[in-house]
């Protein structure tokens, strides 16, 4: 029993599109299945339980069936997507790939405009000894020439490491390769050895696994996909601003920075107080760790309490103190009539400020700042939330122990750091909202803990953010712009696992936004499989999104010229994203309950690669529909009121008639 | 409007209606009864004390959000009434039967008073005399929730009484003193008249959803049952008419149609509580699944247990063998699961806001209470494989045939029926697994608080419902809002459904009462209790729809679309998942503070 495998990669562009893509207009394919539409729709029949080929290549084909969705749907025309559809149309399409070349299918297999096949492989077993399989996207693939159905997609992007490794229950000289991914996978092959000196697979997944390791290129920068929609659009800093009411009187858009002089990391645009000379502005920049000012990133649109960020003051072992900067943040305070104070938000533990403060860092002192207030949120380090992520996966991974699991959970502590980045938000958004008072955030550097929190408190506060362009907005100015290290917390194509440098900011961040959609299921415009797209392409390396490390970088590579935005892959199909019980709580603050008896493991994505722990039943499609019967229901009900507007000829001025969301809701709850 | 006094003037509530909505009207009906300090009484309903002048903690750490008001105890509730709004919306319904502070008294668990002044405390127990006034009462209750009252402005000899009488009044000694004879015989002197508005629910079951729910007392709905399932080897057995035979069964059961009447009589007397076997549901394939209670009599055991065994085989159309399925041994015992309970309540109640909350999920793990779920989850999960792809009948045993069975029985029909996914099969289903089959709710949700044989096996099971609801969010009819209201609903005693220990107790209690009170029943069997299912006596149409769920595809959606093969396969891998929530909704009940819904 042979299966072969092949590994692609980029290179040649406009390669052939194979399948029945073509169907599917462009930019409506989607890269990911997550939450697969078809998972549970697909039954294995009776006869696979004494089916000649084994119960378990039966058991593989049902763990992939899971994951292969969108191969079928790429090949079905939208219209006549139903939930019958994917279950009876399967067999047709496995009877009708039979008959071909297996390897000619593998060569037509569906690829994305830019990418190619590199290697192909023959291997002699599909070892699964890790419940962990299959995505699809664009790089890794594997096929088994019996059932073309059974493909494994794993983007190179999300490989972390790539070891061989000894086979011993194989016997005859067999070897393989286990491939270590960076979203919770682990993928095992083994082979016969005269075939890997052949094929080269390990040295060729070496290779294109780890481009910018090896001189290469990333593959964003090969991806030709053409979509309706413009993601780099989604968010310009000017508009952003003027939104929140600025500039005004206290508060003035700066471009201090436009060359990047100021502060290398932060973006070309920002908001300082309009009193504050650029003299003293490089003089305070000259006091913050890596220049990183304070600046505006939020404001409230009454109280005018803002909330804003920078890195610690350079204050060392010797106390030292800068005018000019505590003059600035007495200038922020006042901006704010309606507190005569100012928070200060240290993210940090406080006795790791103190070892900060020796090495030349430190944290605001009350005399040099009387009319400040800080607060530490003892929040760990990137080093402490990689290991919490490494524990997490080692207890889903081989397998669970069922008995202990919820004690296991407890010990990754992963859960606990969950509920303190949403506490420390809920303070700042507290703080804000029902002080009035004026906040300032930092950490040590204001890219990890500092983007974690003000991101969350403005979540919580500002509902547009709770809309799916707002959120788009969101990451792309207070994680993007403001120089989240994502190239290096991500480690996008670079082989050096070990990395220290590597942790899981952003997924942190996504996990919180995702407890608190649990909270309030109605208060968010987008679903569950939008924040996990949005993960899943953290890693894949196929948008440009999250290259690099701060907005600089990004200008001098053309990220947003070379490459395509995930906005525009998923504004182009809002409808799998949004969440059709949203109603949209305008003015509404979010205080999420960050209590351990609150949240929850995100099964969905942490354990997603475990058959067992996927849901049995997923409602992907009947979201969709309910998006329907709402947007139906949504228009009958604005016709209704045109009606009822035309017949009443008092009524000269419509009211301002609803734009699409202030109309009732369907469904508020549950 | 649902007014609120903002506590902090520029919180806004998420939960909180966007802006006035016209649903907001219905609010406004209780609100003259509010202005009065006058209590909302029910038929048969009188005031036993009342006290003024009570001040009703919200929160544990500050006196802000208290309320003034006055506390009533009648003989079915306790009552505090109060013009200060709610600082906080709890939920989006309203109950037609009991207000926002009340507390039903069988819902009340434990009453203690305490004297601050003399550092005091005492639980109290009926007749039972108190030597302090009271400044404080604490009343814990079944669902969770712990309410507080203060006596600091009330009169002492008042605020005694009140407490006594809740003392005396939640913990009767005798089950005709629960509420639901009151006023069911209320109901029976006005037959006339329709009182306060509330249909009088004698009897007639609209069963919430225009459809209505089969209660299993009759002959036809069993006969309804045999056909819609296929069992044509199957019987209804009239032999227990009258309870002649077993106390503890109904009526009317289904039988093997090759067991004659007079074997049955024969074999019953070797049998716990004569409990034949009950025929339970039919798979398509022709498989069986039937209940029964261990044979007593060594002698015959082997005897009678081959000829029933004999006798199923005959009723498959294939022939095949029964499966035997002995629950005592592979579930956990009701003692454990209360024993479970008691821990998972301390977690929730005793302590919940602690900083040892570090430790949640291990502490969770530590009361066992979701191992126990997912061990029925599972052992179900099996029976329903030897069910559906081995095609052999299964027998449930378990000694007496009243616990465990009624779990398994049911869960399995869950699993494998997308009927019994709907809300009238649902309570159809809970009429035949549980409330006719025996289960004796009196005894296990301790509507009398003699606590020995309390078990929350009901509860067990509606949270192992709400797993599969988590696991399957659309093949459910109902929503988490239904199964947390259906749980509530044991604990108000105007509903026969979730009163008695079996329907014999229903009929010879209630024919016992209506004699003492001259109440005529003519051809009736006892008297007829409000039924649970009609929730309009609960509920408000607009807040039935709560009951629904959304995702909800339907019977004939993808899950049952190749029969019930498909719908089984989904169903059997269960038992490898296992959902590490607890039932939140369930959870919700302790939390005093904001809820997310």
């Amino acid at each position: 029993k042979f299966r072969d495998a092949a590994a692609m990669d980029s290179g040649a562009p406009g390669a052939n599109r194979g399948g029945g893509l073509g169907t599917f207009g462009a930019g409506r394919r989607p890269p990911r299945p997550v939450g697969a539409l078809a998972v549970g729709s697909r039954q294995p029949s009776v006869e696979t339980l004494d089916s000649p080929t084994g119960s378990h290549v039966e058991w593989c084909k049902q763990l992939i069936a899971a994951t292969i969705s969108s191969q079928i749907s790429g090949s079905v025309p939208s219209e006549n997507i139903s939930r019958d559809y994917r279950v009876f149309r399967r067999p047709e399409i496995r009877r009708a790939l039979r008959d071909g070349n297996k390897l000619a299918q593998m060569e037509e297999a569906p690829l994305f405009p830019g990418e190619s096949i590199k290697a192909i492989g023959k291997y002699s077993t599909y070892c699964i000894s890790s419940p962990y399989l299959g995505t699809d996207s664009h790089k890794v693939k594997w096929y088994v020439a019996d059932d073309p159905h059974f493909i494994l997609d794993v983007p190179l992007g999300v490989i972390s490491r790539v070891e061989k490794i000894g086979v011993q229950s194989h016997g005859d000289n067999s070897c393989g390769i286990e491939i270590v991914c960076k979203d919770m996978r682990n993928l095992r092959l083994a082979y016969k050895q005269e075939e890997q000196s052949k094929l080269g697979i390990f040295e060729n997944l070496n290779r294109y696994a780890f481009p910018l390791s090896n001189g290469q290129t990333l593959f964003a920068f090969n991806y030709k996909e053409k979509f309706p929609s413009n993601g780099w659009k989604v968010y310009d800093p000017v508009s952003e601003y003027k939104r929140q009411g600025l500039p005004n009187e206290s508060w003035k858009i700066s471009k201090i920075n436009s060359s990047y002089e100021l502060c290398d990391t932060y973006p070309a645009i920002i908001v300082v107080p309009t009193s504050v000379k650029d003299d003293d502005l490089t003089k305070v920049a000259a006091f913050r760790a890596k220049g990183r000012v304070p600046v505006l990133s939020w404001i409230h649109p009454e109280s005018q309490a803002t909330i804003t960020r920078c890195s610690q003051p350079l204050v060392g072992p010797n106390d030292k103190r800068c005018k000019e900067d505590e003059k600035y943040l007495q200038t922020i305070m006042d901006a704010n009539a309606q507190s005569h104070k100012l928070i200060i938000f240290d993210a940090r533990q406080n006795s790791v400020a103190d070892t900060n403060k020796a090495k030349g860092g430190g944290y605001e002192s009350e005399s040099a700042y009387p009319n400040a207030e800080l607060i530490f949120l003892e929040i760990h380090n990137i080093h402490v939330m990689r290991e919490s992520l490494r524990k997490l996966k080692e207890i889903v991974y081989p397998s669970i122990d069922e008995t202990k699991w919820l004690s296991n959970v407890d010990a990754t502590h992963w859960l606990e750091y969950i509920r303190m980045l949403l506490a420390g938000a809920v303070r700042i958004a507290d703080k804000i909202e029902s002080g009035k008072t004026s906040v300032v955030i930092h950490c040590s550097d204001g890219w990890d803990r500092t983007a974690q929190l003000t991101s969350l408190a403005m979540l919580m506060l500002d509902s547009h953010y709770r809309t799916i362009q707002g959120f788009e907005a969101l990451v792309e100015k207070e994680w993007t712009s403001f120089g989240h290290r994502f190239a290096l917390r991500v480690g996008h194509g670079d082989d050096n696992h070990a990395d220290a440098d590597r942790s899981p900011i952003f997924l942190q961040f996504i996990d919180c936004v995702w407890q608190m959609t649990k909270q309030f299921p109605s208060a968010f415009e987008f679903n569950e499989l939008f924040l996990i797209t949005i993960l899943d392409h953290l890693y894949s390396c196929l948008f440009g999104t999250f290259l690099c490390n701060c907005e600089q970088q990004r200008l001098k590579e053309g990220v947003n010229t070379k490459t395509i935005s995930l906005w525009s892959y998923i504004n182009s199909q809002l409808d799998e994203f949004s969440n059709p019980f949203y109603v949209n709580y305008e003015n509404h603050v979010l205080y999420p309950v960050a209590s351990l008896n609150h949240l929850e493991l995100w099964v969905n994505y942490y354990v997603r690669w475990n058959p067992r722990m996927r849901p049995q039943m997923p409602i992907h499609q009947n979201l969709k529909e309910l998006l329907a019967i709402r947007s139906e229901l949504q228009k009958r009900v604005e016709d209704l009121q045109r009606e009822a507007a035309t017949r009443s000829i008092s009524s000269s001025s419509d009211r301002g008639s609803s734009p699409s969301h202030s109309v009732t809701p369907v469904h508020t709850s549950v | 409007m649902f007014s609120l006094k903002p506590p902090r003037p520029t919180f806004k509530s998420y939960l909180l209606p966007p802006a006035p909505p016209p649903q907001d009207e219905d609010r406004s009906i209780p609100e003259p009864k509010i202005k009065k300090l006058d209590p909302v009484l029910l038929p048969g309903e009188i005031v036993v004390n009342e006290v003024n002048f009570v001040r009703k903690c919200i929160a544990t750490d500050t006196s802000q959000y208290d309320l003034w008001g006055k506390l009533i105890c009648s003989n079915f509730k306790i009552s505090f009434i109060t013009d200060d709004p709610m600082p906080f919306q709890k939920f989006h319904y309203t109950n037609l039967l009991l207000g926002e502070h009340d507390v039903p008294l069988t819902c009340i668990e434990q009453i203690v008073t305490v004297n601050d002044n003399k550092r005091k405390q005492k639980i109290l127990g009926p007749n039972q005399k108190l030597k302090f006034n009271p400044t404080e009462l604490i009343i814990y209750c079944k669902d969770f929730r712990i309410v507080r009252f203060r006596f600091d402005e009330a009169g002492p000899e008042s605020a005694k009484k009140v407490c006594l009488a809740i003392a005396h009044y939640s913990q009767p000694t005798d089950l005709q003193l629960l509420f639901a004879f009151e006023y069911v015989g209320e109901k029976y002197h006005n037959t006339a008249k329709n009182i306060n508005g509330i249909d009088s629910g004698s009897g007639g079951i609209p069963g919430g959803n225009s459809q209505k729910t089969p209660l299993f007392e009759t002959f036809s709905d069993w006969d309804r049952e045999i056909k819609r399932t296929g069992a044509s080897e199957w019987r209804v057995c009239s032999i227990n008419e009258g309870y002649m035979i077993s106390t503890c069964l109904p009526e009317y059961f289904v039988v093997p149609s090759s067991l004659a009447d007079q074997d049955l009589k024969l074999y019953s007397h070797s049998v716990f509580g004569r409990r034949m076997p009950l025929w339970c549901w039919n798979h398509s394939n022709g498989s069986a699944l039937i209940r029964m209670a261990l044979i007593k009599d060594v002698l015959q055991q082997k005897k009678i247990d081959q000829r029933i065994c004999t006798a199923i085989t005959k009723s498959h159309p294939q022939r095949s063998d029964v499966y035997k399925s002995d629950l005592d041994k592979n579930l956990p015992s009701i003692q454990e699961i209360q024993a479970a309970f008691v821990k998972l309540k301390q977690l929730c109640v005793d302590e919940p806001y602690e900083e040892t909350e570090v430790k949640w999920l291990s502490s969770l793990e530590n009361t066992r209470w979701l191992e126990y779920v997912r061990a029925f989850l599972k052992y179900s999960a099996e029976l329903v494989y030897v069910l559906e792809s081995k095609h052999l009948s299964v027998i449930l045993r378990e000694e007496e045939g009243r616990d465990l069975s009624c779990f398994v029985a049911s869960l399995i029909q869950v699993m494998l029926d997308p009927h019994f996914r709907t809300i009238t099969g649902f309570q159809s289903l809970i009429q035949k697994e549980w409330v006719m089959a025996g289960y004796r709710f009196l005894d296990r949700c301790n509507h009398l608080n003699r606590s020995a044989k309390e078990s929350p096996l009901f509860l067990l099971f509606l949270d192992s419902i709400w797993q599969l609801l988590e696991q399957y969010p659309a093949a459910f009819e109902f929503s988490e809002t239904y199964l947390m209201l259906l749980y509530d609903s044991t604990r108000i005693s105007l509903f026969g459904t979730f009163l008695f220990n079996s329907p014999h107790q229903r009929v010879k209690q209630s024919t016992e009462f209506a004699i003492s009170k001259n109440i005529q029943l003519g051809d009736e069997k006892g008297l007829k209790f409000p039924s649970v299912w009609d929730w309009s006596l609960q509920f408000a149409a607009k807040d039935r729809t709560l009951f629904n769920n959304p995702l909800y595809i339907g019977k004939s959606a993808p899950c049952v679309q190749n029969g019930s093969v498909k719908s089984f396969k989904r169903t059997k891998k269960n038992y490898r998942t296992i959902s590490f929530c607890v039932f939140q909704g369930f959870l919700r009940l302790c939390h005093t503070c904001i809820f997310n819904e």
